[in-house]
């Protein structure tokens, strides 16, 4: 079995290598047999993996123990969808799983219809084989998934197989619904970048630099930012429910790993439209790209290297570590070597014409996003950099990420809001006025009754006060449309509205996108700048106060099933003297694993979350809790959804999509 | 007009490099082993620093009373007691491998105020605790 698995990696290796030859040769001769022979390299490549993943996910579904992966990673206990995402539960299985990604990629890369950008699938497919190469020469001589179980490689393992037949099995933290969403949705993110990447690389080689290659990946680049953020939101909201110390983001490496791609590539999908509109920031567009690349690359490397001794350290080969630098290394030298002997080729072809424009807005959000995942990176590399500088490890905690990207973000958001209302290029001071005046009002307003309301501190005031201006520009921006379309062609205002965003769902899209930020702003302020939080040990019938909740503890039950000490503690909770239900914080001990789960309860409003954590209770009936009161938390889940919304409609097929925006110069 | 971008830039990029710099005053910390933390004596007392080892197993006490977690942490032969409050992530583990993060008290106590024990092996089964007693070659 294991064998049928590992041949067909082996074959897969030999054809994409092919397909990257003959891709790169018939990319040369232009010969049509040359091509269609690539093509079919890569689509069997794409069918191999397919089978190889096929077979470890029967191996996993059918408890083959034999292979080490399935037994270390999966147990007979294991529901069929646990089992499922033991794929990539492990960084064997991770590795395969990311090599298939990337072959389906390309084979839809290969097999989309196109108008445009058909001269450079060529060297764009050449480039994702080259990728797809790197991957299956790791997975057949590092990290192999097949690998057979045996006494001299891991005796524990081993003897605990031989001893239980059970298998291993999942880490009971693992077993959330979140495991199942929150890897592959990030895998599919970094893989997704590797095709606007080598798009960019065949524009350069190929010297065709106009818009084609940015009309061609603008999707592929949208879709690979969506699962970017929407993985780590699930993250996110994992880490919020179930690791259960109350909060959703720690500024952790592995993290940052993923948030700096997801931050280089909103810059890029901004940066687009300077090209396309005014055909400025060419250069910056093709570093953005490799960089974004190049980022999730080092994603996928430090999830697994262990160079950041931190809470995600995998010791693993450091083979594999110094494999995956030197292709990260590979990929900046030749991209910015390629990029530095075509810079004369990408001349900008407009000027800035005034600093009050849509372009310094697009400019200056590209710079602070760069500017953020320069810090991010720097935070995040301080351990490794200053030991390298100074022979002393030093590491930067949370405090220092907030304080640097707090200022940045909340600038970032308030360029979307003054964006949305001024014009390209010029903008005289009277349409200035008209645009503004409205939006500002309302600010104002607002910005007033937050105060009497009795929020205080500079933080919030302007957090808030820039999420509502922000919200409001678009909201005026839809209305001005909608009315204009309403006056124009008398439809009525619904379906003036609904045709205003179906009629351009790139910029539409966007300006949902921009909510769901906003609600995430407000939401990431509220619960940062107003939890309050308290810790106590009650006896059976004692109670405690948080804010304006009054809690009684009424006791505690204990389960035991076969491999689980459950325990459960029951509190009554009354919100303002009005009894609202009880709420049940739980601890479960996995005698197998040896590993505790908590499971937090959550009493989730619009206004706040009440979050109680179960620390530890005696055989007495006492028990330990943290009680937290985490404010506007939900909001940062709707402006989730809403972001995914948005980023749908922009991604929407056009229909038109050969028609390049008009050009205003 | 090149010219006030360029400015605009520069005091973007001071302004940026400004935010890192008090940020990083206010946040960063040495990072030791155990036995690297011992060597500097005295000299680090009430410093805030992260200091990693393993948890040695046996020598972890949880009281529900005073919220207290009462363990030690060794490595290369070297250890340290090390007293935290609060909630217990659920990674953490007698044997494991761990970051904390906080202070040396007078009385030569680590003082915890973040634990930071190695991620739920999300990737890496081989150095996790055996199973069940009967099997000590786990680790590999």
């Amino acid at each position: 079995m294991a064998d049928i698995g590992y041949t067909a990696l082996f074959l897969a290796l030999a054809v994409s290598f092919y397909s990257v030859i003959t891709y790169i040769l018939g990319g040369r001769s232009r010969d049509p047999v040359l091509l269609a022979s690539a093509r079919n390299g890569l689509l069997a490549g794409c069918g191999l993996v397919s089978i190889s993943v096929a077979v470890l996910i029967y191996a996993l579904v059918t408890h083959n123990f034999q292979i080490e992966y399935v037994a270390a990673y999966s147990s007979r206990d294991l529901s069929i969808s646990y089992l499922l995402s033991a794929l990539w539960a492990g960084n064997d299985g991770s590795l395969l799983f990311w090599a298939w990604l990337l072959s389906i990629f390309a084979t839809v890369t290969v097999l989309q219809r196109r108008n445009v950008g058909k001269e450079l699938v060529p060297y764009a497919a050449a480039i994702i084989m080259f990728t797809q190469v790197f991957f299956l020469i790791l997975l057949l001589f590092i990290a192999n998934p097949f690998q057979k179980l045996s006494y001299a490689v891991n005796p524990g393992l081993f003897n605990y197989v031989q001893i239980y037949a059970d298998g291993y099995g999942l880490n009971p933290l693992l077993k959330n619904p979140g495991m199942l969403s929150h890897p592959p949705m990030l895998l599919a993110g970094y893989v997704g970048l590797t095709i606007p990447f080598a798009f960019a690389i065949s524009a350069m080689l190929t010297r065709r630099l106009g818009d084609e290659w940015l009309i061609t990946i603008r999707r592929w680049t949208l879709i690979a930012w969506l699962f970017l953020g929407v993985g780590n939101l699930l993250g996110a909201w994992w880490a919020y429910v179930v690791l259960g110390w109350g909060g959703y983001w720690a500024w952790d490496p592995v993290e940052n790993a993923s948030f700096m791609p997801w931050l280089v590539t909103t810059a890029f999908l901004h940066s687009i439209m300077m090209q396309r509109r005014r055909g400025m920031l060419k250069v910056w567009n093709m570093v953005l790209v490799i960089i974004a690349f190049a980022l999730s690359i080092l994603g996928t490397f430090l999830t697994r290297s262990g160079i950041l001794s931190s809470v995600h350290t995998f010791a693993e080969s450091p083979l594999l570590g110094t494999i995956f630098l030197i292709f990260i290394g590979l990929i900046l030298i030749s991209a910015f070597g390629l990029l530095y002997y075509r810079s004369q080729d990408l001349k900008s072809e407009a000027e800035m014409e005034s600093l009050v424009s849509r372009e310094s807005t697009f400019l200056l959000n590209n710079l602070l996003l760069v500017g953020a995942t320069f810090a991010v990176f720097v935070g995040t590399f301080f351990p490794v950099l200053s030991e390298v500088v100074r022979g002393v490890k030093i590491s930067v905690g949370p405090p220092f990420f907030n304080q640097v990207n707090t200022p940045i973000f909340l600038a970032t958001i308030l360029l979307a809001g003054i964006c949305t209302l001024i014009g390209w290029r010029q903008t005289s001071v009277k349409n200035l006025r008209r645009s503004f005046l409205w939006p500002l009002v309302l600010t104002l307003i607002i910005g007033i009754a937050l105060f009497l309301s009795g929020i205080r501190g500079w933080g919030a005031m302007i957090a808030f006060t820039i999420s509502s201006f922000v919200l409001l520009t678009i909201l005026y921006e839809w209305f001005r449309g909608t009315r204009t379309r309403h006056r124009m062609r008398a439809e009525n205002y619904l379906k003036a509205f609904w045709k205003l965003i179906m009629a351009n769902r790139p910029r539409y899209g966007g300006y949902i996108v921009h909510i769901g930020i906003i609600l995430l702003a407000i939401g990431v302020t509220g619960s940062s700048l107003f939890d309050v939080s308290k810790e106590a040990s009650l006896k059976p019938g004692e109670s405690m106060t948080i804010k304006q909740y009054d809690l009684l503890y009424e006791n505690t039950d204990q389960f035991l099933t076969q491999n689980e000490n459950i325990t459960i503690a029951t509190i009554s909770v009354s919100n303002a003297g009005k009894p609202i239900g009880q709420l049940a914080p739980q601890k479960t001990f996995y005698r197998n694993s040896q590993q505790w789960v908590s499971k937090v309860a959550i009493r989730s409003t619009l206004r706040e979350d009440l979050y109680i954590i179960l620390i530890s209770s005696e055989e007495d009936g006492t028990a330990a809790f943290k009680v937290l009161v985490n404010p506007l938390v939900s909001w940062i889940w709707m402006g989730g959804i809403i972001l995914v919304l948005g980023g749908l409609v922009a991604f929407w097929p056009e229909g038109r999509q050969s028609l390049a925006p008009v050009r205003l110069d | 007009m090149k010219k006030k971008f360029i400015i605009g830039g520069l005091v973007l990029f001071l302004a940026i490099g400004y935010l890192g710099f008090t940020g990083f005053r206010s946040s960063a910390s040495y990072y030791y082993s155990v036995s690297e933390f011992l060597a500097q004596g005295t000299s680090v007392n009430g410093q805030t620093v992260r200091v990693n080892g393993q948890v040695v197993p046996g020598s972890v006490e949880q009281k529900t009373d005073d919220l207290s977690l009462k363990f030690t942490i060794a490595k290369d032969g070297q250890s340290l007691p090390v007293v935290y409050r609060g909630v217990v992530p659920d990674s953490f583990q007698p044997g494991g491998d761990i970051v904390i993060e906080g202070s040396l008290d007078a009385g030569g106590v680590f003082q915890a105020k973040i634990l930071m024990p190695k991620c739920p092996s999300k990737y890496e089964p081989k150095g996790a605790t055996p199973p069940t007693k009967d099997i000590t070659s786990w680790q590999t």
